[in-house]
């Protein structure tokens, strides 16, 4: 894994909509969150959304949020947000159409890496999927995606937080199962990162709460956006309309809806603390009408997600999208097309923290070590494209064939030397020696190759540690934490 | 002394090929011995090279531009090997058969052949069984390298192998062969010595035939 990170690129080069379109969807929302309005059933909010002059209905807990209100808290939010790593080199900043692909879930069973069966996830997973991330060149960040099911519910988030921030510098994101869970998480944090002001200085911790579509606050979720709001961390307020199903079956309905549900999520969290980086998002598939399920790796997921990338840049707020799955059961074809397609579709709509784009399987439902490593391919495959075809005297290299000549070549020439790199995207998994060499080495495919790959990163990669003293500090202080430390 | 030779190697690695220069004419004019500038300077900072390149770290334009930061070295010292041998892996003799045009896989491969060690005699395309005769007879290499992509024009590698025989030059010289048709079965009926799938590999060949 020598090859070193791309820096930050742009999509948008996907437009689904004109400006007229942008409009209708726009006044769509406003109605929605005018005339229709969220059932907000955590009491803590629907006080907020009350004193801030919301419409509130305290026989059917709805709030309708006016225009002016929608308003402000777009223009409150920060329309640049930086989620840090806990190395300053791994900062990523999200604005405008800037992407950025990593890890998300949360799953409850991996692909064991040894048998291949599937079985439950545990700390160790955290631990070693968090290792692996950081030792992945393509993927950006990590957003906890396992469920460790080895430790009692109420040591998961602490759990989860502990084995992510000592396993990788990559900015870490997760969603939360306890509000004391919570807590302890933001402590643990703001003891590695030094103090809760330093914290919230360079928060290399974020945190995902939810709407339920169609419309509802939840009162558990929406309690836990309060929380890290007031804490002033960083927050996606995602929602996930099931087109079909939660939404009606039109995507641009289901876009509208999803924008209503997620706005709204904003505007509590800018009326909390205004200037809250917040990330608004999507979460949002189709429910398949064969089977009757959700799934992850449909192609419209990724409409959905590239119409709500576009709106989040007409709204000037950075967005958290969500593509690169699939719904095969182990890396076979399907993975590999689902994956990629999804990938290649978020990237060129501009999309900034694209997560679930590595590592899962079977509807968001297992995760795969080796899925991780093809992911990290077909993401490196992405970000070339994003990257484009640079045109300048020296790519246009008309003085280099005007001196190798008619019949020269060019392989031996600096310029290749010099060039090749940025050039061309120099694959990992993909196997392109011919038939006779790949035979020599066992004939292997793209799953064994990447399972190899994976050994290769486990065996040798290990993170920016966290000072040996300072985890021991943390495990005493919290003994509920379970697993293994590596040096 | 040792520090030139270690930097010597890190610059042919890293393919700074005036600074080899640079290094090169210090080195000699520090009296140190010209072949020693060769066999503990530059050829170990190939090897190197080589190791990377077949690990996967390198690529091929690197190993060639490492080759020229050599070649750049070993300009400067051959002059003054007169008397002396210079060192190389072995003589090739390389082209691709009769009838056939390809050009780029075949001086990939002298191109890699050259980077580790080798003198090579790159003939061309178009070959025919006679030149080749000609060119094993005037050179004497160690080995006789021939490349085809076309399935119609491979057969003229048996030709070729059947002139030697009958010249009574077989014995005295390897033959290896390559290109996007051939196989190792192919390399057997034919009475090839050698057959290799790609230039990384085609190098390993020669050092193992020149070995035996």
């Amino acid at each position: 894994m020598s090859l070193s990170m791309y820096p930050a690129l742009n999509g948008g080069q996907f437009r689904l909509f004109n400006d007229r379109q942008v409009n209708a969807i726009h006044e769509g929302v406003v109605r929605l969150l005018e005339d229709v309005g969220l059932k907000v059933k955590s009491k803590r909010a629907y006080e907020i959304f009350e004193k801030s002059g919301a419409l509130t209905d305290p026989a059917a807990e709805t709030v309708r949020i006016p225009r002016t209100l929608l308003e402000k808290a777009i223009r409150t939010a920060p329309s640049r947000v930086t989620i840090h790593g806990r190395e300053e080199k791994d900062d990523v900043v999200l604005e405008k159409n800037r992407v950025h692909f990593g890890t998300g879930g949360t799953v409850m069973y991996a692909l064991d890496f040894e048998t291949g069966e599937r079985r439950l996830t545990h700390t160790q997973d955290v631990r070693d999927l968090a290792r692996l991330v950081d030792g992945l060149e393509n993927i950006a960040f990590y957003v906890i995606h396992t469920y460790p099911a080895d430790v009692a519910e109420k040591d998961v988030d602490v759990n989860r937080f502990y084995w992510a921030i000592t396993n990788t510098t990559k900015p870490i994101m997760g969603g939360m199962y306890t509000l004391e869970g919570l807590r302890e998480a933001i402590k643990v944090s703001e003891m590695v990162a030094g103090g809760a002001d330093k914290l919230r200085e360079r928060p290399f911790v974020s945190f995902i709460t939810l709407m339920v579509s169609p419309l509802v606050m939840d009162w558990h979720y929406t309690d836990f956006l309060i929380e890290v709001a007031a804490k002033g961390l960083p927050l996606a307020v995602p929602s996930e309309p099931l087109a079909g199903a939660t939404s009606p079956v039109t995507l641009a309905s289901t876009i509208t809806l999803n924008l209503a549900e997620s706005l709204a999520g904003l505007t509590l969290a800018q009326l909390v603390r205004p200037g809250t980086p917040t990330l608004i998002g999507t979460t949002s598939s189709i429910m398949d009408m064969k089977t009757g399920t959700y799934v992850a790796g449909a192609i419209e997921s990724s409409l959905i997600n590239a119409g709500i990338a576009q709106m989040a840049q007409y709204y000037g707020l950075p967005l958290y999208a969500t593509g690169g799955q699939s719904d095969a059961k182990l890396n076979d074809a399907q993975a590999g097309y689902e994956s990629a397609a999804q990938a290649m579709v978020l990237g060129l709509s501009g999309a900034n923290w694209v997560h679930d784009a590595a590592g899962l399987l079977e509807c968001c439902t297992t995760v795969s070590y080796e899925k991780t490593v093809i992911d990290n391919e077909i993401l490196g495959n992405v970000l070339r494209v994003l990257r484009g075809v640079e045109v300048t005297d020296d790519t246009l290299a008309i003085d280099v064939i005007k001196a190798q000549g008619p019949g020269g070549n060019f392989l031996a020439h600096p310029h290749t030397a010099e060039h090749f790199r940025s050039e061309f995207f120099l694959p990992q998994v993909s196997d392109r020696w011919n038939r006779i060499t790949w035979k020599q080495s066992g004939s292997l495919d793209a799953h064994a190759r990447a399972h190899q790959l994976a050994e290769k990163v486990l065996k040798t990669h290990r993170a920016v540690p966290v000072e040996p003293k300072l985890r021991e500090e943390i495990r005493r202080l919290f003994p509920g934490i379970t697993g293994e430390d590596l040096g | 002394m040792g520090n030139y030779f270690s930097e010597l190697g890190e610059n042919v690695i890293s393919a700074k090929q005036e600074r080899v220069r640079e290094l090169t004419q210090r080195a000699l004019a520090d009296g140190v011995d010209p072949v020693e500038i060769i066999n503990s300077g530059l050829i170990p900072g190939m090897n190197v090279v080589g190791a990377r390149f077949k690990a996967g770290d390198m690529f091929v334009p690197e190993v060639l531009m490492s080759a020229r930061a050599m070649n750049a070295g070993m300009e400067l010292v051959k002059p003054l090997l007169v008397g002396k041998e210079v060192p190389s892996q072995g003589k090739v003799v390389l082209g691709t058969v009769k009838g056939d045009l390809h050009d780029i896989g075949k001086n990939l491969v002298s191109m890699m052949l050259e980077s580790a060690g080798y003198t090579v005699i790159n003939l061309g395309v178009d070959v025919s069984a006679a030149k080749f005769l000609q060119a094993v007879k005037e050179n004497k290499p160690d080995i006789l390298g021939m490349s085809a992509l076309l399935t119609t024009t491979m057969l003229g590698m048996k030709d070729v192998i059947e002139l030697l025989k009958e010249e009574g030059l077989r014995d005295q010289v390897k033959v290896v062969i390559g290109g996007a048709p051939i196989s190792q079965e192919f390399a057997r009926e034919i009475g090839a010595d050698g057959f290799a799938p790609d230039a990384g590999s085609a190098t390993e060949l020669c050092h193992q035939l020149v070995a035996r």
